[in-house]
């Protein structure tokens, strides 16, 4: 039961977070702040994905990192050439990364490429 | 921002659009919703409390870490504060959302801070900052629509996750699908020079920064980011 309780805690903490600003919406920002929002988006999405890419677990390792940075160029390619179709996209970025992981994997096991 | 509205018979209906912008969404959300359910099923935990952390949190990055480390046996303090350190960009979520909920009624803004979830976000920001030119009227319809096209689809997504949890092959890999569902969000965002020098930045300080305890590394991505952005933007203006 204790773990109810952690989880309703952060429950409680995300809302009054997602509330914080909304709630003061009658509050115009300053200019200064104004100004940054528009870039809250792209950096925080960015700095959510790209670690994620890059070192999938933790460090970065050709056998884990190549086919996680093909999957998403895969995707953006897909996203980009048919019509921002985000389902296609996905599982094109899936497929790619099944693909080019299992690839790595054979290539490892018959001594080829970097290990 | 411009309060006109279009001509009725110009407008789209906006319902309809927030239905047809979400959707995909959900589809994309489907692999990742359904491995965090077997994620979730997988930890010691009673299924319907680490089902629970869907609507208590209702976004997946902390839902994962939080029952991951309390699976682990982890202090109640570090969780709590882990999982709100991953979650402390709803704060600039929130402030970036802001300017567009200025006409809403104060109960509609204090009920659609529960939804503002990434996804959430991701939709109704592409859509207040794009060509469109939505009232607060239909500002209000289109979050909420999404919001409530998104909601019940996680909620059930994990709980089949929840409950497919044994059955899934385990050859079957989705771990990459929370990253490649967070890209597709992140696309339609890049609308000009300064949001790219935000991504960049930010992705290159929170790999630099991945080794910070408690998923600090995304805060110091996104505070770089942010600012790379605003001041590359004021620089141009």
């Amino acid at each position: 039961m204790h773990e109810l309780l952690v989880l309703a805690l952060i429950g409680l903490g995300t809302y009054a977070m997602r509330a914080a600003f909304l709630v003061m919406a009658h509050r115009a920002p300053p200019a200064r702040v104004a100004r940054l929002l528009p870039y809250v988006g792209p950096a925080v999405l960015a700095a959510i994905v790209v670690p994620a890419f890059v070192a999938p677990h933790g460090t970065i390792a050709f056998a884990d990192t190549a086919p996680a940075l093909l999957a998403a160029a895969a995707a953006w390619l897909a996203w980009r050439h048919l019509k921002r179709n985000l389902p296609l996209a996905l599982f094109g970025g899936l497929a790619v990364w099944w693909i080019a992981s299992w690839a790595v994997s054979a290539a490892g096991g018959l001594g080829l490429g970097p290990s | 921002m411009t309060t006109l509205n279009p001509p009725p018979a110009l407008a789209e209906p906006v319902i309809g659009r927030a239905v047809r912008d979400a959707l995909p969404v959900v589809l994309a959300y489907a692999p990742f919703g359904l491995a965090l359910g077997a994620t979730l099923s997988a930890t010691h935990l009673p299924s319907w409390i680490a089902w629970s952390s869907s609507p208590l949190l209702f976004g997946g990055a902390a839902q994962l870490l939080a029952v991951q480390m309390l699976d682990a046996g982890a202090a109640a303090v570090l969780v709590v504060l882990g999982a709100l350190v991953v979650n402390a960009r709803m704060l600039l979520y929130s402030a970036a959302l802001a300017p567009h909920t200025a006409g809403w009624r104060a109960r509609w803004r204090w009920l659609g801070a529960y939804l503002l979830a990434d996804p959430v976000y991701a939709l109704a920001i592409t859509r207040f900052t794009g060509a469109h030119t939505d009232g607060p009227r239909e500002r209000l319809r289109y979050f909420f629509t999404v919001g409530l096209v998104l909601w019940p689809a996680w909620l059930g997504l994990t709980g089949a996750g929840v409950l497919l949890g044994g059955v899934l092959p385990t050859s079957l890999r989705l771990d990459l699908a929370a990253p490649l569902t967070f890209l597709l969000l992140l696309l339609p965002m890049l609308t000009s020079r300064p949001a790219y020098a935000a991504a960049v930045t930010g992705g290159a300080v929170a790999v630099a920064a991945s080794a910070l305890p408690l998923g600090l590394g995304l805060l110091a991505g996104a505070a770089a980011g942010i600012a790379v952005g605003g001041w590359w933007g004021g620089r141009r203006a």
